[in-house]
């Protein structure tokens, strides 16, 4: 039933789609950061 | 539940589907968050600038004579309204009341704020009566009036909240808000309420901070680039009004009502609300409930909802600034940045709610003539009729992203100024800006698929 109504939720998937995308690169960017801090404190103990 | 359809046709050639507009609207706030980190090194809306206007025109657009009149003609109008309401024809839009409160004082005002300040502390009924029976109370009692009550920290925003919170229940809620003896009736209860609590905490006091319409409009009027001080008033930078806000206890929930109810109002002409709206009344007619009460409280758990929804969608990005260090708590974040939402607010209402406004406002040149529904012709406007023409459906569309992209750029600007001012270190002030940006985006978004559906 869903598939076969696609069309009319996928437009409205459409208008968040922005947010999703910034959101997802948001969160790796920030864990990126994270990771690289802590394994810079590695190095620095080291 | 609103008394008037919104007056929107749907439109047949947009050069791009609707949804990409969205998509443009995300690409021109990320464009404006990289020009304002490179071209935007400095707060610069945190320092006041005010000057007088020039010659003798501020000192006399603020003096007391100009004051007494205007708050003359707002008692005269909250009268009107109390008058038409209690014995006027009781149809909606035969009434002078329901248009008057819902189109011109709750809608017309808005844009009469962005531009020119607080029009409506001069116009304030309550107000005005407020400070004349203080004034007569003074000179009458030999001893003075006793001093106010100290007005609660606590309560800070709160009781705008509620009042907004009502406001938004008995337009969007209630099955016979627009009758216009019930708006009388809820006039008179507020009123009654707000005298009590002048009363009790002082005419400005009450005004500046729990008077809800006060409050409201106040809000938007630190949009303006006029602002009256001391009597007299003057200019300043345009947005500028709004860092000078001193948010409270209060401040991001009254924001959350302002922005939720109008999301409110555009969701539930949305499938997804009209799907599972009657599926929820059913069930509480099953345990007991009458059809017109079960549907209230349908749409009042529709409403809640929205407000919380919008709330937490806030304080998630204030979470967020959080997480990029600084040592701020998440309350304080949130209370910090909460004057960006009010440009969001403005672009909500002015884009959901421009035809509604357009076209339904119109309809106050014959009401004012026939203001009881009787058939009287005061000013000989009676028989006027709306124009529609006066904006096509695809002028309507490009108006209303318009006001949902200026309005989000300028909560980006003031959420970048005060991130500024905020954060000793200007990387941490644009990390934590990363997570405004995407509260941003998402009340973009949001916007723009409300106004899809309510013109689907």
């Amino acid at each position: 039933m869903y598939i076969a109504h696609a069309g009319h939720w996928l437009v409205n998937v459409a208008y968040f789609l922005p947010v999703v995308v910034f959101l997802a690169w948001l969160v790796v960017t920030q864990v990126k950061e994270r990771r690289r801090g802590r394994s810079d404190g590695h190095s620095h103990s080291t | 539940m609103t008394f008037l359809a919104h007056g929107l046709v749907a439109r047949s050639d947009l050069p791009i589907p609707e949804w990409l507009f969205g998509w443009a609207a995300a690409m021109v706030l990320v464009v404006s968050f990289v020009a304002l980190a490179i071209l935007w090194p400095e707060p610069r809306l945190e320092r006041e600038r005010w000057r007088p206007l020039p010659g003798d025109i501020g000192r006399l657009l603020g003096s007391r004579p100009v004051e007494v009149l205007c708050g003359a003609i707002g008692v005269f109008l909250l009268g009107v309204v109390v008058y038409a309401g209690l014995r006027g024809a009781q149809s909606p839009t035969a009434n002078f009341a329901p248009t008057f409160v819902y189109v011109i004082f709750w809608l017309a005002l808005l844009p009469a704020s962005i531009l020119l300040g607080d029009v409506f502390k001069a116009f304030n009924p309550w107000r005005a009566i407020g400070r004349t029976v203080g004034w007569i109370a003074g000179n009458a009692a030999r001893e003075g009036l006793p001093a106010p009550l100290a007005y609660p920290e606590r309560l800070g925003h709160w009781p705008a909240a509620a009042g907004i919170f009502a406001f938004a229940c008995m337009e969007l809620v209630a099955s016979n808000g627009d009758r216009p003896e019930n708006l009388a009736i809820a006039t008179l209860v507020y009123s009654a309420l707000t005298f009590v609590a002048m009363a009790l905490y002082g005419v400005e006091t009450w005004i500046s901070r729990g008077e809800a319409f006060s409050v409201y409009f106040n809000l938007f009027s630190r949009i303006a680039p006029i602002e009256t001080r001391d009597r007299v008033v003057g200019l300043r930078r345009l947005l500028s009004g709004l860092p000078a806000l001193r948010p409270g206890a209060g401040t991001v929930p009254l924001l959350a009502v302002m922005i939720g109810s109008v999301t409110f109002d555009g969701a539930s002409e949305a499938p997804i609300w009209t799907g599972i709206a009657p599926d929820i009344a059913s069930f509480f007619q099953d345990v007991g409930l009458s059809p017109q009460n079960s549907l209230e409280l349908t749409f009042l758990i529709g409403l809640t909802a929205t407000i919380l929804i919008v709330y937490g969608f806030y304080m998630l990005g204030a979470l967020g600034a959080k997480s990029v260090g600084g040592g701020f708590t998440t309350t304080r974040l949130a209370r910090a940045f909460v004057h960006s939402l009010v440009p969001i607010a403005f672009a909500y209402v002015a884009a959901h709610y421009l035809t509604l406004l357009l076209f339904q406002g119109q309809s106050i040149a014959f009401l004012a003539s026939d203001p009881l529904g009787d058939g009287s012709d005061l000013f000989g406007t009676a028989d006027s009729q709306i124009d529609y023409t006066i904006i096509g459906a695809n002028a309507t569309w490009y108006w209303q992203v318009g006001f949902v992209v200026v309005g989000h750029v300028a909560a980006l600007t003031l959420a970048h100024d005060r991130a500024l001012a905020l954060y000793d270190q200007a990387r941490l002030a644009v990390r934590s800006q990363y997570w405004m940006l995407a509260v941003m985006v998402g009340f973009t978004s949001l916007a723009l698929w409300l106004l899809s559906q309510a013109n689907a």
